[in-house]
C-alpha cells in the first residue's frame, strides 16, 4: 500500500515557558489517508492547535516524524515549509482572516500569487475556485461587504485555489450561527466527496460526530481515534462524568 | 529556464502586490500618512529648492563668463582672490608700468594680443549731466582682443591715439546712455565730455555687457593709458591683459614669468613679485562657494531626511504590530520570509516616494517663487528631480528595513495567534 498521505509517529512538541516544561504534544501517532474527512477533536489545552500547526507545517515538532504526502517534514528549512504549506495545505480559519482592503477574488488568488502563477492564470482559477464555493456573483465584494458565512466561504476557495493535499480547518464554524455553521458543514461534506482531503480541528463534539472519524486528543495524547460519533459520544460520556 | 520565469513572475506578482498594499494602506490612513511622510517632504523640498536655485545661478554665471575673454591671463603686481595674509606682501611689490608692458609686447611670441588695464574711479561729466565713480579704463586697441565687447557706434581707440596721446574716449553703454539721454548713437561722436575735469572727445561707444560676478561691467569709460598717466596722473599699478590661443596657456605663463623676473630683475632665489590671474580663478572661487551651498544644502536634506525616515521606521513599526495576523496568515498561505521583507520594503519606499514625489513638487515651486520675486533664477533639471525620488525612496529603504525584517522574522505560529 502506497503511503498515507498523513503519517504522524510518535510526535511530541514541547515549549519551554517560564522555565518549565510544557508537554503541548506528547508521543501522538496517527496516519490520514487520501480523501478522507478527520476531525480533530478536544478541549482547549488538548494540544489539538499544537497538532495543528504541525500537520499545517507551521511548526516542526520536537520530537518524533511527520510525514505529508511521502515527504519528511522534519528538517525543512524555513522556505521549503513555506513553500509546502502553500502547496499541500489549505488553511481555513475561525475568523476567516480575510484581507480587509482587498476583493474577494484578491484574497483567493493570494496563494497563487505565492506561488508565481500568471495573472491570467491566477484570475481564472480563483473564480473558479469562488463559483465552486458559490459565490461566482460575490466576486469583487470586499470581506466587509460580505456576510459571515460568505466570508468564511472565499476563505474556503482560498483554502482550495491552490489545489492542496488537504483542506485543513481550525474551528470553521466557531464564528458563525448555528445555521450558517450547518452550511459550511455541508459545503466540506460536498468537498470531501468531490475527493479532498479534510481535517477539521474542533472542540464541539457535535461536530466531530458529524465526521466518518475522529482524533481525540487530551493532555497532548491521542485517546481515543474511530468513527466520529463514537469518539464524540465517548467524549459527552467524559464530560458527563466530569 | 521555467524555474526563472516562474521566479520572475512571482517577484512581479509580489512587488505589484506590495505596491497595492502600500497604496491601500496609504489611503487607509490618510492623516497618519501625510503627518508620516511630511519629514520627507520638508527635507526633499528643501533640498530641491536649493538646488533649482544653485543650478540657476550656475546657469547664468556661465552665460556671464562666455562674455569675457576666455583665454587671458592678467599681469598684476595682485593676486586675485587671495587671502589677507598675503596683502602686505603684494602692497610692497613694485608697481607694474610701461617698462613691463613693452617688453611684454615686444618679446612675449606666444601671446596673441598685449593690452594694458590702467584704472581708477573718476567723475564723468557732460554739461549738467555727470556719472559718478565711472571706471577709467586706460588702455591700447589689443583691449577688444583680450577683454572682448564690441562697438556700438564709433570705433575703438587707436594706434595713433596711444601713440600721441590723444584725448580721446570710449564710453561703456551705461555711461553713453545717461550722460547722452535722448541722443542717437551716432550724435555722440565728436562730442566733448569732462573726466575728472579733463577734456576728452567721444570716439565711440561700446556694446552693453551687463552684469559680471555683481560688478558692472557697463559703468566704464576706455581711455588711450597714455593719455591716462599724462593727464590723469595714474600712479596707480597696472595690470597687463596678454591674450593666447586655446591650449597654450601653460606656454605663455611661462614665457611672461622668465620676461617679467628679467625685467624687474627678481634674483633667481627670491619668488615672482608678480601675478598671473586668470579668469577661470574667478570660476574657481564660484565653484567653491556653491560648493560650500550645496553642501549646507545636502547637510539640511540629509539631516530632514534623517528625521523623516525616523517617522517612517515609527509608523512601519506600528504597521508592523496592527498586521501581525494578517502576516500569520501570509506565512500559512505560503509566503516566505523574504517575500514578507519585500512587501514591507516595498510599502516604506513607496510612502517615501510618495513624500519624496510631492516634496520634489513644492521645491520646484518654492525654487519658482524665488525666481519670479527676486533676482534669482532657478533651473530645473530632470538630475534634481532624480535626486529627490531616489533619496527619499533610499531613506524608505534603509528606515523600513528594521520594521520589514522584524515582520519576516515572526514565527507563523505566534503571529497567528496574536490578538
Amino acid at each position: 500500500m502506497a503511503d498515507p498521505l498523513i503519517l504522524a509517529q510518535d510526535l511530541s512538541r514541547h515549549y519551554v515557558v517560564g522555565g518549565e516544561l510544557v508537554r503541548a504534544l506528547d508521543g501522538v501517532s496517527f496516519a490520514i489517508g487520501r480523501g478522507e474527512f478527520v476531525a480533530i477533536v478536544g478541549q482547549s489545552g488538548s494540544g489539538k492547535s499544537t497538532l495543528m500547526n504541525l500537520i499545517g507545517c507551521l511548526d516542526t515538532p520536537t520530537a518524533g516524524s511527520y510525514r505529508l504526502n511521502g515527504a519528511d517534514v522534519q528538517g525543512l528549512a524555513d522556505d521549503a515549509l513555506a513553500d509546502l504549506r502553500n502547496r499541500e495545505i489549505g488553511f481555513v480559519f475561525q475568523t476567516f482572516q480575510l484581507l480587509p482592503r482587498a476583493s474577494a477574488l484578491a484574497n483567493v488568488e493570494l496563494p497563487l500569487v505565492y506561488r508565481g502563477l500568471p495573472r491570467r492564470e491566477r484570475r481564472a482559477r480563483a473564480e473558479g475556485a469562488l463559483a465552486a464555493v458559490g459565490l461566482a456573483n460575490r466576486m469583487h465584494h470586499k470581506p466587509n461587504e460580505l456576510s459571515g458565512g460568505q466570508r468564511q466561504r472565499v476563505a474556503i476557495a482560498r483554502a482550495l485555489v491552490g489545489e492542496p493535499s488537504i483542506l485543513l480547518a481550525d474551528e470553521p464554524t466557531g464564528n458563525l450561527d448555528t445555521s450558517t455553521g450547518e452550511e459550511i458543514i455541508r459545503l466540506f461534506d460536498e468537498l470531501n466527496r468531490r475527493g479532498h482531503t479534510i481535517i477539521l480541528v474542533t472542540h464541539e463534539p457535535r461536530l466531530a460526530a458529524r465526521c466518518p472519524r475522529a482524533i481525540r486528543l487530551s493532555d497532548g495524547q491521542v485517546v481515543g481515534d474511530g468513527p466520529g460519533a463514537e469518539i464524540a459520544a465517548l467524549g459527552s460520556a467524559r464530560t458527563a462524568r466530569a | 529556464m521555467r524555474a526563472l520565469r516562474q521566479s520572475l513572475v512571482r517577484a512581479t506578482a509580489e512587488a505589484a502586490e506590495g505596491v497595492r498594499i502600500a497604496v491601500s494602506a496609504l489611503v487607509g490612513a490618510r492623516l497618519r500618512s501625510f503627518l508620516t511622510t511630511l519629514g520627507i517632504v520638508i527635507g526633499v523640498m528643501t533640498v530641491i529648492a536649493i538646488v533649482a536655485i544653485i543650478q540657476g545661478l550656475n546657469r547664468s554665471f556661465e552665460g556671464q563668463m562666455a562674455n569675457l575673454g576666455a583665454h587671458t591671463l592678467y599681469v598684476s603686481k595682485w593676486k586675485w582672490f587671495t587671502g589677507s595674509d598675503d596683502w602686505w606682501e603684494m602692497r610692497n611689490r613694485k608697481n607694474m608700468g610701461t617698462r613691463e608692458l613693452r617688453a611684454i609686447e615686444e618679446e612675449a611670441l606666444v601671446a596673441t594680443a598685449v593690452a594694458p588695464m590702467a584704472g581708477q574711479r573718476a567723475l564723468v561729466t557732460r554739461a549738467d549731466r555727470e556719472v559718478e565713480n565711472v571706471q577709467v579704463i586706460g588702455t591700447s586697441p589689443r583691449y577688444l582682443d583680450t577683454n572682448g565687447g564690441t562697438i556700438a557706434s564709433g570705433r575703438f581707440l587707436s594706434d595713433p591715439d596711444v601713440e600721441l596721446s590723444r584725448n580721446a574716449v570710449v564710453l561703456g553703454a551705461d555711461v553713453a546712455q545717461r550722460l547722452f539721454e535722448g541722443v542717437p548713437p551716432d550724435g555722440t561722436l565728436g562730442r566733448r565730455i569732462l573726466v575728472r575735469g579733463v577734456p576728452f572727445t567721444v570716439v565711440g561707444t561700446m556694446s552693453r555687457r551687463g552684469r559680471m560676478l555683481g560688478m558692472d561691467m557697463d559703468v566704464n569709460v576706455l581711455v588711450p593709458y597714455t593719455t591716462l598717466l599724462r593727464d590723469l596722473g595714474s600712479r596707480r599699478s597696472m595690470t597687463i591683459a596678454v591674450a593666447t590661443e586655446p591650449g597654450k596657456m601653460e606656454a605663455l605663463e611661462d614665457e611672461l614669468t622668465g620676461i617679467l623676473r628679467r625685467v624687474r630683475r627678481v634674483p633667481p632665489e627670491k619668488k615672482d613679485d608678480f601675478s598671473l590671474n586668470r579668469q577661470d580663478q574667478v570660476l574657481r572661487m564660484y565653484e567653491q562657494l556653491t560648493g560650500a551651498l550645496y553642501g549646507v544644502a545636502i547637510g539640511v536634506g540629509l539631516i530632514t531626511l534623517v528625521v523623516g525616515g525616523i517617522g517612517i521606521m515609527n509608523i512601519m513599526l506600528v504597521s508592523v504590530t496592527e498586521r501581525t495576523r494578517e502576516i500569520g496568515v501570509r506565512r500559512a498561505l505560503g509566503a516566505r520570509r523574504r517575500t514578507i521583507l519585500f512587501q514591507f520594503l516595498v510599502e516604506s519606499s513607496v510612502v517615501a516616494a510618495l513624500g519624496g514625489a510631492v516634496g520634489t513638487a513644492l521645491g520646484l515651486g518654492v525654487a519658482q517663487l524665488v525666481a519670479l520675486t527676486t533676482p534669482l533664477a532657478a533651473a530645473v533639471t530632470p538630475s534634481a528631480v532624480l535626486l529627490g525620488l531616489g533619496f527619499s525612496a533610499a531613506v524608505g529603504l534603509l528606515f523600513g528595513s528594521w520594521p520589514a525584517w522584524r515582520a519576516a522574522r515572526l514565527d507563523p505560529v505566534e503571529a497567528l495567534r496574536y490578538e
